[in-house]
């Protein structure tokens, strides 16, 4: 089981420049302490526009910060929007690719599409066709990475021969991920053999059917790069205390205020008529949970079940819960709209840290040694 | 967290009068309805919505223009104005004035779900090459819309939120939740453009709708089931949510 932490650098308001240096700043030293205890990723979210709930619009730019300030976590720039109303293709290569080599071969790169109208409205992109660029950016990233003459006749961008430069530090390329909110996503992501990054929170039993079909059809994928990532995260918070009560009074009202912040987002499928957006983005998982008690509005009080909010012993029956079912990885957010003070972040980490991650590593694991240049494999043909 | 700075007072003014809900759930099964979204400026953002209520980021207005054949009611058109905005967690539209055009339907709308409906001329006409929409009140032109080349899409393909009305109940002064329930038959996305909005006929002269993001025509039935939460205006669902 692998243990991330995932920025959406949520900022309450006001929207004060002041609360956003304060949200970057306690952003960078979380990854700091994350680094040093052990975590195994960063990941930063890419949006735009979304007002408090997350300013996260430039992950690179973030990432790279982190990038330079530890030395063994894996950074997972994700998920980098594969449109190109918003980013060219080659920008994105461009991007990793340098983000790779600053963080001597830590890259993850998430793929993703936007769920919101609020995002792809202000960038005037057609709802559409945002799966189709997506598809298409899969499939030239690894090219752009790999070749040294790339060029492409396409439905989201063309582009005569070029060398794509820099190329990445890992060879042949980073692990590539998509981010899963709709389901059926998780197919596309194996079909393609890229890594499933769940977005968004689903109860057990609907996690397990899709991890079990994901590895299913992975083993028959038509993989777009040069590696197969057959991994499944999923999105979780965590709040840890020794005392659960307090761990609850705590975390619980972090989980509302995001949730409460992400459905105020204007959705594509509220907006915009189209088959290509069927679900409320992520704040469709939970929706759909409280259905059943009647559409009553007042329902954001409880959690839903497999939330990373509790004491250790809690924590520790939780995970286990999802690593039974295949999930290989957990990220999980630290804190929504700055709602638990910084101390008690870290002081959260700290003891997941102590008394939970140890649970779920090897000996060997907890032996290896720190994540350094030195020990990424061989390069084989990239320094030509 | 950014909720509605509406003055309650001023909006209950406005509101229509609920003597008793309902029990039983009011079908109409010839219904074309045009959903018209538009992106509206944020000066009108918080201003339109009570307390209770958040606004969508961005700020968005839909206009509803329904043609409602033969039902309870009788054959009329209505057309709603509604603010993009969430109850808790839930997606919904703040209706803040309707129009129909049957003195029968604007007293059944206001009696029975809460709608702040008023008496107007309605044109509304849809064919195979678009579909056109215009409210007169008072012989003003407070609302036109061209919506042309009509695209089949699929039937699932449109949402529709639930509608907020503020309303005198029994229960109070309360954000009446009306859930209704469309089953299509054909639906086509349109693109349109909007050629007359009045926002004081509306509800608010700040209203200020500026681009218009999609427009769909559904042929479909309707069900509006009997109410079952009413929502506090001047509190976040969370506590002030109530059943019927």
């Amino acid at each position: 089981m692998k243990f991330g932490i995932f920025f959406e650098l949520s900022t309450p308001r006001p929207l004060t420049r002041q609360n956003e240096w304060q949200v970057y700043h306690n952003g960078l030293e979380q990854c700091r302490l994350a680094d040093e205890l052990g975590f195994d990723h960063v990941w930063a979210v890419e949006h735009h526009f979304l007002e408090e709930y997350s300013h996260c619009s430039s992950p690179e730019v973030f990432l790279s910060a982190v990038a330079a300030q530890t030395r063994r976590i894996r950074i997972g720039h994700g998920a980098v929007v594969c449109v190109p109303e918003m980013n060219h293709p080659v920008r994105v290569a461009e991007r990793a690719a340098a983000l790779d080599i600053i963080s001597n071969g830590r890259l993850e790169v998430g793929t993703a599409r936007s769920s919101t109208w609020t995002e792809l409205g202000g960038f005037q992109v057609n709802p559409d066709d945002t799966k189709k660029t997506w598809d298409e950016f899969c499939r030239v990233l690894p090219k752009m990475w790999t070749q040294e003459e790339f060029e492409w006749q396409g439905k989201g961008f063309s582009m005569p021969s070029r060398n794509v430069l820099p190329k990445p530090y890992q060879n042949p390329h980073p692990p590539m991920w998509v981010t899963v909110t709709t389901p059926g996503t998780e197919l596309d992501a194996a079909d393609r053999g890229l890594g499933c990054l769940g977005v968004s929170a689903a109860g057990y039993e609907e996690q397990e059917r899709r991890t079990k079909e994901y590895h299913r059809r992975i083993q028959l994928c038509d993989p777009v790069g040069g590696v197969i990532n057959d991994q499944v995260h999923t999105m979780n918070f965590l709040y840890c205390d020794e005392d659960y009560r307090k761990a609850r009074d705590i975390g619980v009202p972090m989980v509302n205020a995001f949730n409460v912040a992400n459905t105020h987002l204007y959705w594509t499928r509220e907006a915009y008529p189209t088959r290509a957006y069927q679900t409320l983005g992520n704040a469709g998982a939970g929706m759909k949970a409280k259905k059943a008690a009647g559409d009553n509005p007042s329902l954001a009080k409880g959690l839903p079940e497999g939330v990373g909010v509790g004491d250790p012993e809690h924590l520790i029956n939780t995970i286990k819960k999802w690593e039974e079912i295949g999930v290989t990885g957990i990220n999980f957010l630290l804190n929504a709209m700055e709602m638990v003070p910084q101390e008690q972040v870290l002081a959260s980490m700290k003891l997941f840290a102590k008394e939970v991650m140890p649970r779920f590593r090897s000996k060997e694991d907890l032996a290896a040694p720190v994540y350094t240049p030195t020990s990424l494999p061989a390069f084989v043909g990239a320094e030509k | 967290m950014i909720v509605g700075s509406a003055n309650i007072e001023t909006l209950a003014e406005d509101a229509a009068t609920i003597e008793s809900f309902g029990k039983s759930e009011i079908v109409f099964e010839d219904v074309v309805c045009l959903q018209m979204t538009m992106e509206m400026r944020n000066q009108a953002r918080e201003a339109v919505l009570p307390k209770g209520l958040h606004p969508t980021v961005p700020a968005t207005l839909s206009m509803q223009a329904w043609e409602i054949g033969p039902s309870p009611f009788g054959e009329f058109k209505m057309v709603v104005c509604r603010i993009g905005c969430r109850s808790g967690v839930r997606a919904r539209g703040y209706s803040t004035r309707v129009y129909a055009n049957t003195q029968i339907a604007v007293t059944a709308l206001k009696q029975q779900f809460g709608f702040s409906t008023q008496l107007a001329e309605i044109e509304f006409r849809h064919s195979f090459d678009g579909t056109d929409v215009k409210v007169i009140f008072e012989s003003r032109v407070i609302f036109e819309a061209a919506c042309l080349d009509p695209e089949p899409m699929s039937n699932s393909d449109v949402q529709y939120t639930g509608t907020l009305n503020l309303a005198h109940t029994p229960n109070g002064l309360r954000l009446v939740q009306l859930e209704a329930h469309h089953v299509a038959s054909q639906v086509e996305r349109l693109s349109s453009r909007l050629l007359s909005f009045d926002g004081e006929a509306w509800g608010n002269s700040l209203l200020d709708p500026y681009t218009v993001v999609s427009a769909s025509l559904a042929y479909e039935t309707v069900t509006f089931p009997p109410v079952r939460f009413v929502c506090k205006p001047d509190e976040l669902a969370f506590t002030g949510t109530e059943s019927v």
